[in-house]
Parts: C-alpha cells; sequence; structure tokens
C-alpha cells in the first residue's frame, strides 16, 4: 500500500531501478487457517485410529492393482488396472459418441425446422429432468435389451480375424463382454449427449448473426455456411467447456457400475466384497480417480493455454 | 404459415405414439434356453460376488462353490461356461432382460421372487447366521433380546437375510447397506449390535476379530434357506433340464462332496485368496 505522495514524485529517481516488489508475507490469519485446517487433518486421523476400530491391510488390495506373477516372474495388471482400462475405453468412447449426438442435436436446437428443434429440446429436457440413475436403468434394461439383439451384439463372431486381434482388445476391451461394455457406453453418451447438446446450441448462438447473414449473402450453400464459417468458430469457444465435460463423463462413468459394466467402481465393489477390505478398496479407487481426472485437467489446461498463445 | 407449423408437429407427434406401439406390441417368441445355449455353445451364467459362493482369487480370477457347480454344468452340457458378474440388487431384471441364462448365484427362494422368475430344485441349504458386537450384545441371553427398538441390525440391500431381519426382529431397527462387507464393519465399529447373513461368511469373519465379534445364537444357524438356480418364466424345458442334472449330481455325492470343501472350513481354498 504504497501510495505516491506528491513529494515522494519529487525525490524520485527516474533513472534509478524500478522499486523491488513487496515480498508476499504470510499474515498470522493465513497461519490460523493453516493451523484449523492441520488440526482438522489431525482429528480425522485419531477418529480413523483410535475410535473406528479397524485392522488396516492393504496388500490384498494392493494385488489386486498389479499381482507377482510367479510363472512369468513379473508384476501383471490386476482386476482393478482392468477396471481403470474399462473406464478409459468408455469414457473415450462415449465422449466420441455424444459428441456426435451433441453436434446434430445442437444444430437442431438451432434450427428453423419446429420438428428437428421439438426433437432435439424432447431430448434434452427428458435427460436433464430424469435422475442419471433412473435413466440408466431404463435405458439398460428396456431399451438396450431390445436394441442388441436385433444389432445381433450379441452373437458376434469371437473368432472373427478383426474381433480376436489386439486393435479389438484395446479398443473394445474383452471380445466377451462386448455387449456389456457398448450397453454402457452407449448409455453413457446419451446421457451426456443432452449436456454437450446444450453446450454446442450455446456456441453457436455466441457466433454473431452477421457471421450469418454475410455467409449467405457471399452466396455459401446452407451446408458451406456451417461447416467453413459458423462452426469453426463456434467450436473454438466450446472447446474448454467440453473437456471439462470429458473429465464430468469420467466420474459419471462411476455409476454404470450399477448396471453391472465392469469397469473401475464395479471392479472394486468386487474387490471389497472378495477381500472385507472396504475402506482401503474404496480410498485407492479413490485416488485412482483422482490421478486420473487431474492428469486429464492438467493436460487440458496445458492445451488450452497453448491453443490460445498460437492464436493470438 | 402458423397452420402448417401445426400439421408438422401433429404428424410428428403421431409417428412418435405409432412408433411406441409398435415396438411394445412386438410378439414374444418363447424358445426354450436349451437351444439358444447349444446353438451358441455358451452358458452364460448370471452371478454376484459372495463368499465362499463366488469370490476373486488373487489373480483375479472367478473361485468358489458356484463357479464349481455352473462350470461342472456347462460342461456336462458339452458348452463354454461364461459368468457375468451382476450387482445383486439387479441380477433379477438382469435376468429377465436377457442378459444371461440362468442366475447360479446362491438365490434362496422365497415365494415372492418365485413370482417373477421359476427356481430349480434347491442345490444348497444355507441359513442365516448373525454375528453380533461383544460389547453391545454380549450380556444377550436369548435371540429375542436382539427384538427391542435400542437394537440395530445390518444387512445388505435387497437380500434374503434382510427380510428375515424384518420378520424375525420386527422391532429393531434396520440398517441396508449394498454389501454385507460394509455391514460386518458396522457391528466391528459398534455401529450396528449385529448383521445377518449368508453362513458361513457371519462365522469365516468373526474369526478375524476375536474378541470383538461371536456369531449369535451358539454358533448355530438362524434359519435355513434353500438355494437354487433361477430362470425365465414359461421355459419349462430347460427348468426341467437343471432341476435333473441337481437331482443326479446330489444322488451321486458330487454337490455335497462340493459344498463341504467351500463350506465347511477355509483351509482347502485359504491360500488361492489371501498371502
Amino acid at each position: 500500500m504504497c501510495l505516491l505522495t506528491p513529494k515522494s514524485m519529487d525525490a524520485m529517481n527516474r533513472n534509478a531501478p524500478p522499486p523491488e516488489p513487496r515480498k508476499k508475507r504470510l499474515s498470522p490469519l493465513d497461519f490460523i487457517i493453516y493451523g484449523v485446517v492441520i488440526g482438522f487433518i489431525y482429528y480425522a486421523g485419531y477418529r480413523v485410529n483410535d475410535v473406528l476400530v479397524y485392522n488396516w491391510n492393504w496388500s490384498r488390495v494392493f494385488n489386486f492393482l498389479v499381482r507377482y506373477d510367479a510363472d512369468a516372474n513379473n508384476y501383471v495388471a490386476n482386476l482393478l488396472l482392468f477396471g481403470l482400462a474399462t473406464t478409459l475405453r468408455l469414457a473415450v468412447w462415449a465422449t466420441i459418441l455424444a459428441a456426435i449426438i451433441g453436434v446434430v442435436m445442437g444444430y437442431w436446437r438451432t434450427c428453423d425446422n419446429l420438428t428437428l428443434r421439438i426433437i432435439s429440446r424432447s431430448y434434452v429436457e427428458l435427460i436433464r429432468n430424469l435422475p442419471p440413475l433412473v435413466f440408466i436403468f431404463i435405458f439398460y434394461f428396456f431399451i438396450s435389451s431390445q436394441l442388441f439383439p436385433v444389432l445381433g451384439i450379441e452373437d458376434i463372431n469371437r473368432e472373427n480375424q478383426f474381433v480376436d486381434s489386439v486393435m479389438f482388445q484395446v479398443m473394445f476391451g474383452d471380445p466377451r463382454l462386448l455387449s456389456n461394455f457398448l450397453a454402457g457406453a452407449l448409455c453413457l453418451a446419451m446421457f451426456e449427449g443432452a449436456y454437450i447438446t446444450e453446450i454446442v446450441r450455446a456456441g453457436i448462438q455466441s457466433v454473431g448473426k452477421g457471421q450469418w447473414e454475410a455467409s449467405r449473402a457471399i452466396g455459401l450453400s446452407p451446408f458451406n455456411v456451417l461447416r467453413d464459417i459458423i462452426m469453426p468458430q463456434a467450436f473454438r469457444k466450446i472447446l474448454p467447456p467440453l473437456a471439462g465435460q470429458f473429465i464430468t463423463l469420467i466420474k459419471d462413468s462411476a455409476i454404470v457400475s450399477l448396471i453391472s459394466i465392469q469397469e473401475l467402481t464395479f471392479m472394486a465393489t468386487e474387490v471389497a466384497a472378495t477381500t472385507t477390505r472396504v475402506f482401503e478398496t474404496w480410498i485407492l479407487v479413490g485416488a485412482m480417480y483422482f490421478i486420473l481426472c487431474y492428469i486429464f485437467a492438467l493436460t487440458f489446461g496445458w492445451l488450452e493455454r497453448r491453443a490460445t498463445k498460437n492464436h493470438r | 404459415m402458423k397452420f402448417r407449423k401445426n400439421v408438422k408437429s401433429m404428424v410428428c407427434a403421431a409417428v412418435l405414439v405409432a412408433v411406441g406401439f409398435l415396438t411394445t406390441t412386438a410378439p414374444v417368441l418363447a424358445q426354450s434356453a436349451l437351444i439358444d445355449i447349444e446353438k451358441r455353445g455358451v452358458l452364460r451364467v448370471g452371478m454376484s460376488t459372495f463368499v465362499p459362493w463366488a469370490m476373486r482369487s488373487k489373480e483375479g480370477d472367478l473361485i468358489g462353490f458356484e463357479i464349481d457347480v455352473a462350470t461342472k454344468l456347462a460342461q456336462d452340457m458339452g458348452v463354454e461356461v461364461e459368468f457375468v458378474p451382476t450387482a445383486w440388487s439387479g441380477i433379477i431384471p438382469a435376468l429377465i432382460a436377457k442378459k444371461f441364462d440362468v442366475i447360479v448365484g446362491g438365490m434362496s427362494i422365497t415365494p415372492q421372487r418365485n413370482l417373477t422368475v421359476n427356481f430349480t430344485r434347491p442345490y444348497a441349504h444355507s441359513g442365516q447366521q448373525m454375528a453380533a458386537n461383544t460389547k453391545l450384545s454380549g450380556s444377550f441371553t436369548s435371540m429375542d433380546d436382539y427384538n427391542d427398538s435400542s437394537v440395530t441390525i445390518a444387512c445388505r440391500r435387497g437380500a434374503t437375510p434382510c427380510n428375515f431381519a424384518q420378520e424375525r426382529f420386527p422391532k429393531a431397527s434396520l440398517r441396508q447397506f449394498d454389501d454385507d462387507a460394509q455391514a460386518f464393519q458396522e457391528v466391528v465399529n459398534g455401529n450396528a449390535h449385529a448383521m445377518i447373513s449368508s453362513a458361513p461368511k457371519p462365522r469365516f469373519w468373526s474369526e478375524a476379530y476375536p474378541d470383538k465379534v461371536f456369531v449369535a445364537n451358539d454358533g448355530k444357524n438362524l434359519s435355513q434357506g434353500d438355494e437354487a438356480f433361477a430362470l425365465r418364466k414359461g421355459d419349462i424345458d430347460t427348468l426341467n433340464f437343471f432341476s435333473n442334472w441337481i437331482l443326479v449330481n446330489e444322488s451321486n455325492g458330487w454337490l455335497a462332496k462340493t459344498h463341504a470343501y467351500w463350506f465347511e472350513d477355509q483351509s482347502g481354498w485359504k491360500d488361492m485368496v489371501a498371502e
């Protein structure tokens, strides 16, 4: 708080180096806040150790993360890591599908055509006003069990060269669980698609009216207006919220464990039931989700900064 | 213009309604699951993790009494077996939605369940066992002492023990959890007087906390259950086949031998699940 008085202005030597910036000091209030937080953590630790009667045993739970394979003389992945891989696959596929749904529906939301607006609006309102759990049960037990037999997904040929390849394993996981996996991915995509629809709609509407009018005036077809003028501008604006939605989707994917999709949370219930190590399992799984989501948040933040730097 | 818009929306609504009717009134073809299983070459079995019925070994593979039963069943049918681990609370809807052919999941026969699914003859007889907190309920002299409004009993949501607890101890307050391990932990922590679960889990767990938890009713089961395979309604052929498969394996002693291996004591398989 160094206000320049007229007197000091006079005394100021223009050639002198600028004064050092004031050092950032921790005020007593900061120390009090730190103290309270640390005290709270200690108290929680004390409660867990002394009041909660629990024999902590992490080794059995860690064993389900990676285990030592005596035959291969090596450490190999176990259930929880497989679950994590499935969660990642789910998130990637669901995001791709949800983005497709979101772009189409989001455009329809801004269309002049009433029917298209009714369809997209109904979709968004239906999904946004249902609890995710209820939607997932309805979808899984009624829609997916009608849809998949018609598509023949249950009876895919497992000896097929494409299905038997490593590529397929990386993309979809175990072929035996394909219909299970697709049900989960589709369910999440339908659900998240509604939110992406709104993001896309906001993006399209944020492009100025003049852009539409000008592009039409130079004689572009409606498709070209959208592809070459509107969407590129809209996408630049919606990328940050879209990235945020991807991270939300990873976390939301835990809910499909209730329809027995074999992802991280479902595997954790299996491990917790087998080992009876409930706290250890959930703390470990919580840490896994946190690390995964935080890495993505940092990556997206970095990408965003880079994109704006290049653009300006 | 306005009129045209109205017509458009009405047509749209009519199409939606028509599609809805078509999908709901599609005829249901009643076909025996046996034919499907043989054509596919795979028996799909719905199950839920439940020590020692089905659990994970150190390698992450499924092991347990049920796993042995379903594997032998598939072998005898000449097909492969495929397990579909399913959350217990949704296992019957999943069966009806044809996510698998049969539930071999230590499911006890109850009249309520039998209204929605068919049961084979029982392949195992388990019972309910109660693990109680020594500090809270060590002084109880009879089982009726648990039937009191100050008593809290924990159980797994949607499982038979919860219904049993409600009938046997109507005055006690019930706390439901998503799995048994959580329910048991409540007893260890002293938040519940007792928990009820299928034998022998309460006994196995109590062995890990000998001074905090004991098995109520002098270690005896509180009730006897009849566990059977569950199938979709209206499939008499498959029901007959599975029932008689159980009968044959009961007579030749295979079921009793396998049951004893998993339920009598943990010595045979403890190394498979823990260090």
